[in-house]
């Protein structure tokens, strides 16, 4: 993409003089730009959208006040974080201080480039994608420990040990069942991982379901692993249920406490660039990336068929449990259901890949994320501790053998 | 074993707890949010039983004056049992016109101000019933809250307790107008007191003369009759009797006064309260009642 861009910019009269070093340049400027603007406006609508569904959750209403519905009140909030004074305890070290939050901030931002948005859409089509992705994520901890023993404070000492003992114990796990799907596709690119995952076929190679190829239907075990990613990638990056780090009922807000203003909103920020990297990379590893889940132009029509009448049974099995009529999904698949017969464009728009099937698998793991925080109650440390150690390694290690014992099974490789 | 089970009771009470949260996630229009300045709770209803159950099924909450129709007979101050209703009035001329209520009473007394202290203010209820033109009423407003950021000069004495914001100026008279009336009412009592110093200093030179007479007709009495003791006691109710005669002459002097400021005559009884005026038999009235009538002489004398 930065090349396109280089070469873009070339080749433009005016500026067709220029180096093509400095266009370069600028175009890795803008690139990298445009990826920290993508990571803020996330965050802006991430939290506005978590607010809302935590209201929702809990039967109530959530902002409703600055804007239609609310919707400008993270603006505001931005706004006022900008403008508060800029507080450095006395006794903090202050060098690590300042520099912990953009530690953080810029770990989070920087794996942004190798993830695909779309088969063009991507800053580095790197070889060794998912590796970069997963490594850089990681140094993440660093941050937090770096400010957890800055701010000099007992909370934000105990958060910043919590979370590098966290963070440390959850990437074993999130590593080992990482390596499970590049065993499959034999490629740490990201590309490829996705590319891999095209076209429909059984579920579990022999039931006669017909699903996408994505690695969640590849094998049970891939199933699992969908599964102890995403836990053990919760945990990673500090959500609730395992946000010991920061537990508000315990460490006031952990290594957060001492700060405020401007820092506090980049640890904000990394908090929702770090939930969205994970939802890509649950995207992009296990549900197909950029792949649209229908094969083809009738695919689509039959699809949607089918989750329309999905949706009416639900509908009726809820109205039969609770009395009511729940008509959104209801609805709302109908009128796709009928868009995709009477117009062919839109269905075959529906069955080629690109940035909206991306986003929209981002979004169902984002929102999956909300729910899951806020419905679980928070581990307990040891808790924490037995979770990864003793439940999540050793399911990864039988999904790694299981996953290389399938193939075989399925004649996906021979010896 | 307990290894096994411990998952899997963990995986479905985590799926239960999903559901519920779920289950309350696409039912948004069941939230027990309360957008309170757009919504309220409605204002519990009552019947206690007593007097129309339409003027007593509400909260009393903050009192309200409809300005147009008081008269300014100050019984609702007077009724108040912590005082927080607070009228000045001030007699209106003969020719000014100042309006009929809704009972088409006309206004005799203009009301330059008419406060209440809702931060003294008991919710008895016990003002709105001897309203003789219903005009101040209880209503069921309980959140005191208003669009204009209005708020009264409290005296230096009250400032501690910084209650501006709650003490209401029903009153719709201007303060131009209020300080002219002051100003003029200033005139009166001014008059008054004028001519208070002429009774009394007329009413001292009838009695020194009365007594003066009085003395030589006693002495001639008993120079001519020597001794005579029961002819004592009648100088003694003469002298009680003596302010009788003076009251002809005060009214005179107080109308004279009146013509040269210009100002009619009814004007005199906001100060004639304070004057002790004691006929010898209204001394012998119970004490109670003049008690009472001390208390709340400034509005009675008002009233008529």
């Amino acid at each position: 993409m930065i090349q396109l861009l280089a070469n873009w910019i070339l080749s433009f009269d005016i500026l067709s003089g220029m180096a093509s070093s400095v266009a370069w340049g600028l175009s890795l400027f803008i690139v990298a730009a445009l990826i920290f603007v993508f990571v803020a406006l996330n965050a802006i609508v991430l939290v506005y959208f978590e607010r809302k569904v935590s209201a929702f959750m809990q039967v109530r209403l959530g902002p409703m006040r600055v804007g239609k519905f609310g919707t400008l009140q993270t603006v505001a909030d931005a706004l006022k974080l900008l403008q508060k004074e800029d507080i450095i305890p006395r006794m903090a070290d202050k060098v690590l201080f300042v520099v912990g939050p953009w530690v953080i901030l810029i770990a989070s931002v920087v794996t942004f480039a190798a993830i695909p948005f779309s088969d063009t859409l991507l800053a580095a089509n790197m070889n060794i994608g998912l590796f970069y992705v997963v490594s850089i994520s990681s140094i993440v901890v660093l941050g937090i420990v770096m400010s957890g023993w800055a701010s000099n404070n007992k909370w934000s000492l105990y958060g910043a040990m919590r979370s590098a003992a966290q963070i440390i114990s959850y990437e074993i796990p999130v590593g080992i069942t990482l390596i499970a799907v590049v065993a499959v596709v034999g490629s740490l690119n990201l590309q490829t991982i996705i590319e891999a995952q095209g076209g429909t076929g059984n579920l579990f190679h022999w039931i006669p379901i017909p699903l996408p190829n994505w690695f969640i239907f590849h094998s049970p075990f891939l199933f699992l692993a969908a599964f102890v990613y995403l836990i053990g990638a919760t945990a990673e990056i500090n959500r609730t249920p395992f946000d010991i780090p920061e537990a508000e009922s315990e460490l006031v807000a952990g290594f957060m406490t001492e700060f405020s203003g401007l820092r506090w909103a980049l640890f904000f920020l990394s908090e929702y660039a770090n939930a969205t990297l994970v939802a890509f990379l649950v995207a992009i590893v296990f549900l197909g990336g950029w792949q649209s889940p229908f094969a083809d132009y009738e695919g689509t029509q039959i699809g949607f068929s089918i989750i329309t009448i999905v949706a009416l049974m639900w509908s009726f099995f809820v109205r039969t449990k609770t009395g009511r009529l729940s008509v959104y999904p209801l609805g709302l698949s109908l009128i796709i259901t009928i868009a995709a017969w009477l117009f062919p464009g839109f269905a075959i728009w529906m069955a080629s890949p690109g940035i909206f099937w991306m986003l929209m698998k981002v979004g169902s793991i984002i929102f999956m994320l909300m729910w899951f925080r806020w419905t679980f109650p928070r581990l307990r440390v040891d808790q924490l501790m037995y979770v990864s150690w003793k439940v999540l390694l050793p399911l990864s290690l039988i999904n790694l053998m299981g996953v290389a014992v399938w193939m075989w099974l399925t004649g996906e490789i021979q010896f | 074993m307990s290894y096994f089970s411990n998952i899997s009771s963990a995986i479905t009470t985590l799926v239960d707890g999903m559901k519920v949260t779920m289950g309350y996630f696409v039912r948004p229009r069941e939230h027990v949010t309360l957008q309170y300045p757009d919504e309220v709770w409605p204002i519990p209803t009552r019947n206690i039983g007593v007097g129309e159950i339409d003027s007593y099924n509400t909260i009393r909450s903050k009192l309200h004056v409809d300005f147009e129709d008081c008269i300014g007979c100050k019984a609702c101050e007077r009724a108040c049992p912590v005082d927080c209703i607070d009228i000045e009035t001030f007699k209106a001329g003969p020719e000014e016109d100042i309006g009929t209520t809704k009972n088409d009473t006309k206004i005799k007394l203009r009301v330059t101000s008419f406060t209440i202290d809702m931060s003294e203010c008991m919710f008895c209820d016990l003002c709105t019933h001897p309203c003789p033109e219903d005009c101040i009423r209880m209503t069921p407003d309980y959140q005191f809250i208003s669009n204009d950021n209005v708020k009264l000069e409290v005296t230096p004495e009250e400032r501690w307790r910084d209650r501006g914001h709650l003490i209401y100026q029903f009153s719709k008279v201007s303060p131009i107008e209020r300080a002219q009336r002051q100003a003029e009412a200033e005139k009166v009592a001014a008059a008054k007191a004028a001519a208070m110093e002429a009774k009394k200093a007329a009413a001292a030179k009838v009695a020194a003369e009365k007594a003066a007479v009085e003395q030589a007709a006693l002495e001639s009495a008993a120079h001519e009759a020597g001794e005579a003791p029961e002819m004592v006691t009648t100088p003694t109710a003469n002298v009680e009797s003596a302010p009788e005669a003076p009251q002809i002459l005060e009214t005179v002097v107080e109308e004279e006064a009146m013509e040269k400021l210009d100002i009619p005559m009814e004007t005199i009884t906001i100060a004639e309260a304070p004057v002790e005026n004691p006929a010898p038999t209204e001394t012998t009235a119970p004490p109670e009642t003049s008690t009472d009538t001390e208390d709340s002489s400034k509005g009675e004398t008002e009233n008529g």
